[in-house]
């Protein structure tokens, strides 16, 4: 046995670091999962870089720059990388400001569904009893009902949904899946010893469920919340496409929507195709990362 | 229990959560600050015209007496009238969109896991390679794909450049307004018009099938039974798809009424894209004109397909699954 001098005494911050350092030499065996890291990160360069055609003209801006010498659609040009909208404005702007859009609704919408989704399941499942089952009752409804009609319902009485409006209903419609998942792993955690032993030093429930048991499933909050990423971006692109989206925020679902409408769907391929692309690329870059962080999560998958 | 218990129990079920789902529209839209007559009733009328209207509409009423009003109606089949097709009755719009939706939508469920499970079987039997690592991006990129532009592109392509099959629609006018035109013609121009987007809708969905198909395969390979028919010295052919394939489909099946739901979201963006007299393109053509009696209604038949169709594989697992008592 070594004197206990010479035991290395780690501090909070080595150990941390070292923490995220396995869970990074875990998550780099997955190639599909570091496929993903490669592919979000040009995304974020992308919408970092969005800032920059509008500090070099006015006419870049993506929402209400026009070219001064062209007055409608217009093919790609030196000038204009992808060519010009309907309305005379920089299509390879709105291509950027796309990113920017698809990354702050995929996250926002995505954490807000999992935050409900997760509170809801630590909840039913520590309580159990009419608690769970009212809630566990109200996810399956939630979980049949289609969520893309029941937007369009709540659309056709609403008027029109801002971008933030479409954030809230996505995650008010996405949390029943992670609230199934997170309540079934902590129904066997309450059972543990330490949760027993927190019980018996005079934990509050409140103090249980945040401080000891939401640290366990907090892994599989973020698993999930990748997944949700993926469909939001996906249900944003797809009402924008349908045209009850924002007509403020310039997203890759409006840019489509706007070419559909304008009538040049068939005759712009630089309008048609990249939005589609990046929605593609940026949706399946999150499915990805969540497949590398799956076998994290959920060591059974690893060894192969 | 029996059957029949069952399917009077899941049957009740569909009932109760039908109701749930108006009740909560119905609160919902009362929750709103917007005046649910706003649509049809314009500042500019004179307010004894605006008590007519009102009064037409039964928004005089208190509210209990029009939530009863509303259940009542909607349990008749009565979803009142349009605000867009003026005087027009909501059902009667819609009866004839619920066959063309359960046509596309049944014939997309059932290719896309019959492709889902095969494939799944076959990239999990050779796992590790590069056909599974194919599969595994491809399908998922098909997967995050928007359904929406998937259809624009394949209409772009086969409908406009190459001329193979119509842009959209379900059947050709000329044809069916002929006196004397066929079953078998009728039969094959509705082919012809499924075809583009009974392969967009099955592309875009099959990768969930085949990916838990692939995840539950290598499960099973594990089992002790699969080295017991190895051992036997069985062709492997023989193992994987009697042996493994069998019990691995189970978890997929019972996926397939999960996923039921999140499938109807492709639906309805494949019935808009290609102009398909569904449910789903009447829904968004009605929330595009605030035809908010249109919407509602479309929902809840919508709804009550979904909860059918859920129903539907709970009895098709019944099935598959002998072990599975009543």
């Amino acid at each position: 046995m070594r004197p206990v001098s010479q035991i290395e005494v780690k501090t909070k911050w080595q150990r941390r670091r070292e923490r995220v350092g396995n869970i990074w030499m875990l998550f780099k065996q997955s190639k599909v999962g570091v496929l993903g890291i490669v592919i979000l990160a040009c995304f974020f360069v992308l919408a970092f870089s969005s800032m920059i055609p509008p500090m070099i003209d006015e006419m870049y801006i993506p929402l209400y720059g026009t070219d001064p010498d062209i007055i409608g659609f217009s093919q790609p040009s030196v000038r204009h990388p992808m060519g010009t909208d309907f309305m005379g404005r920089d299509l390879f702007s709105q291509l950027l400001e796309g990113a920017k859009w698809g990354l702050i609704v995929g996250i926002t919408a995505a954490a807000a569904s999992v935050i409900v989704g997760t509170v809801v399941g630590l909840v039913s499942g520590y309580f159990g009893g009419t608690i769970d089952t009212l809630l566990q009752r109200t996810a399956d409804i939630v979980l049949t009902l289609p969520s893309i009609p029941l937007i369009l319902v709540i659309g056709s009485a609403l008027g029109r949904l801002s971008i933030w409006n479409i954030v809230i209903l996505i995650g008010m419609l996405g949390w029943p899946g992670t609230s199934k998942v997170i309540r079934s792993q902590v129904l066997s955690l309450r059972e543990r010893p330490f949760i027993e032993s927190a019980r018996i030093s005079g934990a509050s429930d409140g103090r249980i469920i945040f401080r000891h048991i939401a640290p366990n499933v907090l892994p599989l909050s973020f698993l999930y919340m990748t997944f949700g990423v993926t469909g939001a971006i996906l249900t944003e692109a797809a009402l924008s496409f349908l045209g009850l989206g924002d007509p403020s925020t310039v997203s890759w679902g409006m840019m489509l929507q706007w070419c559909f409408t304008s009538g040049y769907t068939f005759r712009a391929p630089f309008w048609l195709i990249p939005p589609g692309i990046c929605i593609t690329f940026l949706a399946l870059s999150f499915y990805l990362i969540g497949i590398g962080t799956e076998q994290i999560v959920n060591p059974r998958l690893r060894e192969r | 229990m029996s059957m029949g218990k069952f399917l009077v129990r899941r049957f009740l079920e569909i009932i109760v959560t039908l109701f749930i789902i108006t009740t909560l529209i119905f609160v919902l839209f009362r929750l709103m600050p917007s005046d649910p007559a706003a649509m049809v009733i314009s500042p500019r009328m004179t307010p004894e015209l605006k008590e007519v209207l009102r009064h037409r509409f039964g928004l005089d009423k208190p509210l209990w007496e029009q939530y009863l009003i509303y259940i009542n109606n909607i349990f008749h089949g009565d979803f009142g009238q349009s605000f867009y097709w003026q005087g027009e009755n909501v059902f009667e719009i819609l009866r004839p969109r619920i066959l063309p939706t359960i046509l596309l939508f049944t014939l997309g469920y059932i290719m896309a896991y019959a492709v889902g499970i095969n494939i799944g079987r076959i990239i999990a039997w050779k796992r590790g390679g590069k056909l599974e690592y194919g599969f595994t991006v491809g399908g998922l990129f098909f997967y995050t794909m928007p359904i929406f532009w998937l259809g624009l592109l394949a209409i772009w392509i086969f409908s406009w450049k190459l001329d193979l099959f119509p842009v959209g629609g379900m059947k050709s006018p000329e044809l069916w307004t002929m006196a004397n035109a066929g079953l078998g013609a009728k039969i094959l121009d509705v082919a012809y018009h499924l075809f583009l987007p009974l392969s967009v809708f099955t592309v875009w969905i099959f990768t969930g099938s085949m990916l838990l198909m692939k995840n539950s395969m290598l499960e099973t390979l594990r089992e002790d039974y699969i080295t017991t028919a190895r051992a036997k010295g069985l062709p492997e052919g023989a193992i994987r798809d009697h042996h493994a394939a069998r019990n691995a489909m189970l978890p997929v099946v019972t996926a397939l009424a999960l996923n039921m739901a999140f499938s109807f979201n492709g639906g309805v963006l494949t019935e808009t894209t290609f102009s398909w007299p569904g449910l789903g393109s009447v829904l968004v053509d009605a929330a595009l004109n605030y035809d908010y009696p249109l919407a509602q209604g479309a929902f809840v038949i919508l709804a009550a397909v979904v909860l059918t169709a859920v129903l539907v594989a709970d009895i098709l697992y019944a099935y598959l699954d002998p072990r599975i008592k009543y």
